[in-house]
């Protein structure tokens, strides 16, 4: 067993500098995190050349992976530093911001275009009035069951960051949004939008741009069925689109 | 008297990167399931037609004449082949490159088998574009006219195929083709909601590579038929010629020179 860990991380100060590696070897300790890792870094902020520099930036929040912040590149691979055991990658550890979402510093990256989307297809149920609207309609359990696994989602974006067709040439929506749209849809008070939800879907950057690579059901750490809820909403856009062309 | 007001600050910065989903905007959606849509009718029905119709060669010159006679003297044949072969496959090649040139893909980082195949679907497509360009030209568009010579299609192809460079070509390509088209039924499925679940997409993947590689090996057995032993040096043609708007009949006996004097049962 060694006696240290060595890290290797992607820094970049600002979004306009240039990004350089730095590594740190940092005193073993059985069952870090990547998170506790950043941790001990903050502590005594200093290289391996003995250079000191500055804490990482990175986002974290439950450190138990429910809040979706901390997701990085953890040995090139997207990932929850969180839930990332460090006795169980390979060294040397090499973790960089995750890459197709801006980044701001180190490994701290802009994810508002998740935010965005979700409010392009209305992720919400409408439940405000000017006066009291009552009891909502009954929810049955064999509902319940089908969305509780889409409620799981914790926008962490590592099935946009890992999509070959989440980029910056489609504009692709990608899986968590869609599959927030199937969840809002089978609410029975949300299904209020389901029309414009999956007209939503249908513009440029839609549900159409998913090649069905998969991708995203493999590394979701949630384990999301997204394939499931991509399929579902591609039939229910289309048949809206078909509904549409001969109604409206 | 009132200037006009400047225009109000965006509410939130404009993002960089990837973005936003532009909601209800544009046609993209028509057109990629436009895409998708043709690759199955007419493309795909056309392609099983195309292999089943070929398999046909394993009988003989005068065989594969009949099937060429038969395709070509349904009613309006022109029309029939412009609207849904080449238009429709030239609509789908042409939208494939542009999804092929928008994707990124990242296999060396995932190596998982549905991204595997996401890259695959790619490479097929462009390698099943580059050999049907080919085809198309070499067989359809130049060399003796078949729709007029019927009789002299095992001829045109067996002599296509004594370069062993084009028969490896046409081997790469049966195989490309009919994998990107049983994968593109598996896709479609998918992508159209057919097969939301994890069993039923997986059902329809061996239904898919069952039937593919039935449609695969069908191909190369046609290929065998052109470039084996027992109909080797076919005749140069063994019908009268067909013009525009006539039919004339096959022979009631073989040609001379034949090689296959026992016609099929469909032709009896």
């Amino acid at each position: 067993m060694p006696s240290t860990i060595r890290v290797e991380i992607k820094r970049q100060a600002s979004p306009d500098t240039a990004a350089v590696t730095e590594t740190f070897e940092i005193p073993y300790r059985p069952g870090m995190n990547i998170t506790s890792l950043l941790g001990e870094i903050a502590l005594n902020p200093v290289d391996v050349t003995g250079k000191a520099t500055t804490p990482v930036t990175y986002d974290s929040n439950c450190l138990e992976e429910i809040c979706g912040s901390c997701a990085m590149l953890i040995n090139g691979k997207a990932r929850m530093a969180c839930s990332a055991l460090v006795d169980k990658l390979e060294q040397p550890i090499r973790l960089a911001p995750l890459s197709k979402f801006p980044i701001v510093r180190d490994l701290s990256v802009d994810r508002s275009v998740l935010f965005e989307n979700l409010k392009k297809i209305k992720a919400w149920v409408p439940i405000d009035g000017t006066y009291d609207l009552g009891a909502g309609p009954r929810q049955f359990p064999q509902v319940q069951e089908q969305r509780y696994p889409l409620s799981n989602c914790i926008s962490c974006c590592c099935c946009m960051e890992v999509c070959p067709q989440f980029n910056d040439v489609t504009n692709f929506v990608g899986a968590a949004t869609i599959a927030q749209t199937k969840l809002f849809n089978l609410d029975p008070a949300g299904a209020v939008l389901a029309e414009e939800r999956l007209r939503a879907l249908s513009g440029d950057g839609g549900i159409q741009e998913c090649s069905f690579a998969q991708n995203c059901v493999m590394t979701c750490p949630k384990e999301l069925p997204l394939t499931e809820a991509i399929s579902d909403m591609e039939r229910d856009v289309f048949v809206q689109q078909v509904k549409d062309f001969f109604t409206r | 008297m009132a200037t006009a007001a400047p225009p109000a600050p965006p509410a939130t910065p404009p993002l960089r990167g990837v973005q936003p989903l532009r909601a209800g905007e544009g046609h993209s959606f028509f057109w990629r399931k436009l895409h998708s849509l043709t690759g199955i009718v007419p493309i795909g029905a056309f392609l099983v037609e195309h292999i089943v119709s070929n398999f046909e060669a394993i009988n003989g010159p005068l065989a594969y004449a009949q099937q060429v006679k038969f395709l070509n003297s349904l009613p309006l044949v022109r029309l029939l082949e412009w609207a849904f072969i080449f238009i429709p496959l030239a609509y789908h090649a042409g939208y494939g490159v542009f999804i092929w040139l928008r994707g990124r893909s990242n296999v060396n980082v995932y190596p998982w088998a549905g991204n595997y195949m996401y890259l695959t679907q790619r490479v097929t497509g462009l390698i099943a574009l580059a050999y049907i360009t080919q085809h198309v030209w070499r067989q359809r568009f130049s060399g003796v006219m078949l729709p007029e010579h019927p009789g002299a299609a095992f001829h045109k192809v067996q002599m296509e195929l004594q370069n062993p460079w084009m028969l490896a070509i046409y081997v790469i390509a049966m195989i490309a083709t009919t994998w990107h088209f049983a994968y593109g039924v598996w896709l479609f499925a998918a992508k159209w909601g057919i097969t939301p679940g994890d069993k039923a997409r997986k059902r329809f993947g061996y239904v898919c590579a069952a039937g593919g590689a039935g449609l695969c090996l069908m191909g190369l057995i046609s290929i065998w038929a052109f470039v084996g032993p027992k109909y080797a040096n076919a005749p140069e043609d063994v019908m009268p010629p067909q013009p525009p708007g006539v039919t004339m009949p096959a022979p009631e006996n073989p040609v001379p020179g034949s090689t296959n004097p026992e016609p099929s049962s469909l032709q009896r």
